[in-house]
C-alpha cells in the first residue's frame, strides 16, 4: 500500500505555488532576535532626543510648519461631526471602526479592513487569519471564519440572500452571507472586487489574471468575460443603479454599461481608484487630485496639498472624503453647490492609526 | 539519527531567519504533506490549499515550535486535521467550482490498483482515511497517530480495522 501511495503524482507546480506563497509569509515574519542591550541606551537617547526636540516650541514649530504644507489649513483639531447624514466605516491599525454622523465612534474590534452589508445592517471586517460579520450597532459577532491571509471583504446582494467575496493569499472567494458555502474562483488579480447593487442575483465584478473585467454569478457558476485584457488595472466600481461599471487602467477610465457591453473609454492616465455617487458621477484619484467624471467629461474637484487615499461619497451624493496620510487629514469635499472643503486633523490620534475608508452606509 | 539532528539544526536557522532552512524543510515535507491531503480529501486544489495553509500555520507558529520535537508530526497534525476539517465541511454544504472541480491526481493518473485504492477510500468516512493516511503512508505508529489526532487509542485501531477491511473490498472488486 506505502507503495501505491508513494506512486502518487505531486504536481511540481502546486509545489512551486505553495513555495511562492510560503516565501512571501516566512519574508513578512519577523524573527525573534535579542537586541544588542548597547543599542537599548542608545535608541532611548535618539528617541528622548526627538521628543525632546518636538515638544520644544521651535520643534512644535517646525512639525506644524510641515503638517500645513502637506494638509488643508485651517483644519479641525478632531472630527466633532460629519457634514451629511449616514454613519462611516474606517479601519486600520487602530481597528475597525464606525462612524455617527453626531461624530460619536464606535470599535468594532481589531480588524484591518471591512465593508457594509448592501442596505447597511451588518458589516464584514476581515483580520490577518479572520473573517467576521459584526452588528454594527453592538460589536457582537454573529460568525466567523479562519482562512489564511484575509483581504478586501466585500458584501453585496438583496436584503434576503446576500454573499461576501474576499481574497485569501491566493485566491478569490465568495462565501453566503451566513459564512457557509465558501467557492473559489479561478485565478484573478489583486484588485478589490465588486458586488451588482439593485438586483436580485448576485452578480461579481472582478478583474482576471489578464486583466479582463470579469462577472462571476455564484449562483449558476457561471464566469463571463465583459471586457478585452487591460493593462494596469487599479479598481472597479459599480454604479449604484447598477447598470454601469467603471474599471481604472494604466492609461483611462472605461465605464462599461452592461445589458449590452458597450464601452466608453477616457484617456485619464494614473487614476488609482474611482466611485460613483448615488446619481451616476463618477469620482476619480489621482496624483494629489480628486476629479470628477460626469456625461463624458473629466474636471477637477479638489487638488490637494499631498497624494489622498481613498474616496467615500456621502450616501446623499453631497460630500466626498478623502484621507491625507501624510498630513493626519481628513478632507472632505461639498461637490454640489457652493464648495467647500471641511479638514480634520489628529486622524490617527482618534483611531489608534491611518485609518482608510470602508465605506459611507445610510443612517440605521 | 543524523537526519533528526539535520532537521533540528534547519528548524533553529528557519527560526533565525534563514529562508534557505525553510526552503530545505518545505521541500522535503511538501510532497508527504501534499499527498496525505489529497488522499484524504480527494481533491487536489483542496490538497494544495490545506497543504500550503498547514505551512503558512508552521510559519507563523516557527517562534513558538519547541526544536526538540520532530517537525513532521507537528505539520502532519495540522495537515490531517485540516484535511478532515475540509472533508466533514464539505460533506455539510455544497461547494461549487467555477471551473468545475479538479480530479484527484491519484483518480486521474495512476492505473489500476491505484485507482480501485483511490475509490475504495474515497468511499471512506474522511476519520478512517486520515487514520489509513497516517499509518501507511506517513507510517506512524498506532500511538502516535492517538496523539496526533487526540483519539484514544482503541478508537484509533478500530478506525484502522474498518477502514482497511472496506478497502481491501475495493480493491479485490
Amino acid at each position: 500500500m506505502k507503495r501505491l501511495f508513494d506512486a502518487i503524482p505531486v504536481d511540481a507546480e502546486a509545489e512551486e505555488r505553495g513555495w511562492t506563497v510560503v516565501r512571501a509569509a516566512f519574508a513578512a515574519r519577523e524573527p525573534r532576535v535579542r537586541r544588542s542591550r548597547r543599542l537599548v541606551p542608545a535608541i532611548v537617547v535618539v528617541a528622548a532626543a526627538v521628543l525632546a526636540a518636538t515638544l520644544s516650541s521651535p520643534g512644535r514649530a517646525v512639525v506644524n510648519a510641515v503638517r500645513r504644507s502637506i494638509g488643508v489649513e485651517g483644519a479641525q483639531t478632531a472630527l466633532f461631526r460629519l457634514p451629511a447624514p449616514g454613519r462611516l466605516l474606517v479601519s486600520g491599525a487602530g481597528g475597525t471602526w464606525v462612524v455617527s454622523a453626531d461624530g460619536s465612534t464606535r470599535r468594532l474590534g481589531a480588524y484591518s479592513q471591512a465593508s457594509w452589508s448592501p442596505h447597511g445592517i451588518y458589516v464584514v471586517a476581515a483580520s490577518r487569519d479572520e473573517l467576521a460579520a459584526i452588528e454594527p450597532s453592538t460589536g457582537e459577532i454573529h460568525w466567523q471564519i479562519a482562512r489564511p491571509t484575509i483581504s478586501s471583504p466585500r458584501w453585496g446582494g438583496s436584503r434576503t440572500d446576500t454573499r461576501i467575496a474576499y481574497f485569501t493569499e491566493q485566491r478569490l472567494h465568495v462565501v453566503a452571507g451566513d459564512g457557509t458555502d465558501d467557492t473559489r474562483l479561478p485565478p484573478s488579480r489583486r484588485v478589490v472586487p465588486a458586488w451588482q447593487p439593485g438586483t436580485n442575483e448576485h452578480v461579481l465584478a472582478y478583474v482576471d489574471v489578464r486583466g479582463r473585467l470579469t462577472i462571476f454569478n455564484p449562483d449558476r457558476g457561471v464566469v463571463s468575460r465583459l471586457s478585452a485584457p487591460y493593462g494596469g488595472v487599479r479598481d472597479i466600481a459599480w454604479s449604484s443603479d447598477g447598470r454601469t461599471i467603471a474599471l481604472a487602467a494604466a492609461h483611462e477610465v472605461v465605464v462599461f454599461t452592461v445589458s449590452d457591453g458597450r464601452a466608453r473609454s477616457v484617456r485619464v492616465t494614473g487614476v488609482r481608484a474611482v466611485a460613483f455617487a448615488a446619481d451616476g458621477r463618477l469620482a476619480l484619484l489621482r496624483g494629489n487630485g480628486v476629479l470628477l467624471l460626469s456625461h463624458g467629461r473629466v474636471r477637477t474637484l479638489f487638488v490637494a496639498p499631498s497624494r489622498p487615499a481613498g474616496i467615500a461619497w456621502s450616501p446623499d451624493g453631497r460630500w466626498l472624503l478623502s484621507s491625507l496620510p501624510l498630513a493626519d487629514q481628513w478632507v472632505f469635499v461639498q461637490t454640489r453647490g457652493a464648495r467647500r472643503v471641511l479638514a480634520v486633523s489628529h486622524i490617527r490620534r482618534q483611531f489608534g492609526g491611518e485609518p482608510s475608508l470602508d465605506g459611507w452606509a445610510p443612517s440605521a | 539519527m543524523a537526519s533528526e539532528r539535520r532537521e533540528r539544526a534547519l528548524v533553529r536557522d528557519a527560526q533565525r531567519g534563514s529562508v534557505e532552512a525553510f526552503e530545505q524543510l518545505f521541500r522535503s515535507h511538501w510532497p508527504r504533506a501534499y499527498r496525505a491531503a489529497l488522499l484524504v480529501v480527494g481533491d487536489a486544489a483542496a490538497a494544495e490549499d490545506i497543504a500550503q495553509e498547514s505551512f503558512l500555520a508552521a510559519v507563523r507558529a516557527l517562534d513558538r515550535f519547541d526544536r526538540r520535537r520532530p517537525f513532521g508530526p507537528w505539520l502532519h497534525r495540522i495537515v490531517v486535521n485540516r484535511a478532515i476539517d475540509w472533508s466533514r465541511a464539505r460533506h455539510l454544504r455544497r461547494e461549487t467550482f467555477a471551473d468545475g472541480p479538479e480530479p484527484a491526481a491519484a483518480e486521474r493518473e495512476s492505473p489500476g490498483r491505484a485507482q480501485a485504492l483511490a475509490a475504495g477510500l474515497a468511499a471512506l468516512h474522511p476519520e478512517q482515511r486520515a487514520v489509513i493516511v497516517l499509518r501507511y503512508l506517513l507510517e506512524y505508529t498506532p500511538g502516535e497517530i492517538a496523539r496526533i489526532l487526540d483519539l484514544p487509542r482503541g478508537t484509533v485501531n478500530s478506525r484502522l480495522r474498518r477502514g482497511l477491511d472496506r478497502l481491501q473490498e475495493a480493491v479485490r472488486e
